[in-house]
């Protein structure tokens, strides 16, 4: 019995994460639909043994999941063409700062920050890579949250290095606040799901 | 009109009457809920399908939501696949093989 109810609230939980990925006004209505059948699967007794019917009903929750987030990917607008532009711009940027990073850690492999810069020029490609392709808006929050945090310890590095070029402080600063900035639009964004 | 597509509609076509909730039109159209459910959602959104909520029968259950075809729907539904039909006996013969014959 505490299996069963382990298993249906794995089931609700599946469930409900799809039910995120829908509009809000159909999200209550679209749960209580889909998890009416968790049961309904767990004891189908033509499905066959307890474990198949188990799985079959986490099945189902899973690729309800699936279905959600697809559609929710098929609704999105198309970029405009300026964003596309200036991503691909982003884009070719990003691989030249990899390339000279990549230069620059062949030609001396033993300092650290030259490796600090290459992961942050692979972060500048993957995120407007991650756009293009339209991976969900929370993967690519994280890529330039993370780039953000790469770039202060690099502009940091380089205070230790300079300290008396302020140059470094001025772009440590400036990343944090895009940092900072981007944590509180996401957590507020998390705040308005149910 | 793509082959999920049709087998939904089949699967209504069966008993055009009879109400058929999620988990049912799974079993009888073979597809995943996570292909099913959009699929329902777009024909509700053309108002080919009518959906409605139904009381549990027994104590315990969980209310159901049922899906019927609406007179649109049956016409459509009926439509689609006798064109989906006419096409697959097209088509072998149009590639250059012969006709798959009705069985005697």
């Amino acid at each position: 019995m505490r299996a069963e109810r382990g298993l249906l609230r794995a089931g609700e939980y599946l469930l409900g994460r799809a039910c995120r990925q829908l509009p809000h006004d159909i999200r209550e209505e679209r749960y209580r639909e889909w998890a009416a059948e968790l049961p309904a699967i767990l004891h189908d007794r033509q499905i066959g043994s307890e474990p198949r019917r188990a799985v079959r009903m986490l099945g189902y929750a899973a690729d309800t999941l699936r279905g959600a987030a697809l559609v929710r990917v098929r609704a999105r607008r198309p970029l405009p063409h300026m964003m596309i532009v200036a991503l691909c711009l982003l884009l070719v940027t990003g691989l030249a700062v990899v390339a000279w990073d990549i230069r620059a850690v062949a030609g001396a492999p033993g300092d650290p920050l030259d490796y600090l810069r290459l992961a942050w020029g692979a972060l500048l490609v993957a995120y407007p890579v991650s756009m293009l392709i339209r991976t969900v808006s929370r993967v690519s929050t994280l890529i330039v949250s993370g780039a953000a945090l790469v770039g202060v310890a690099v502009n940091l590095w380089d205070v230790t290095r300079v300290p008396a070029d302020w140059a470094n402080y001025f772009q440590a600063a400036l990343l944090f606040l895009l940092f900072l900035g981007l944590w509180i639009v996401s957590r507020r964004a998390r705040a308005g799901q149910p | 009109m793509t082959g999920p597509l049709e087998r939904v509609l089949g699967a209504f076509l069966a008993d055009p009457e009879a109400p058929r909730y999620g988990y049912d039109l799974m079993r009888a159209a073979r597809l995943p809920s996570g292909t099913l459910y959009p699929l329902l959602a777009r024909l509700e959104q053309r108002r080919l399908v009518a959906s409605a909520w139904e009381t549990p029968r027994q104590e315990g259950e969980r209310p159901r939501k049922y899906y019927r075809l609406t007179g649109e729907g049956i016409r459509v539904a009926r439509l689609e696949l006798a064109q989906a039909f006419a096409r697959r006996q097209r088509g072998p013969a149009r590639a250059g093989l012969p006709a798959r014959e009705s069985p005697r």
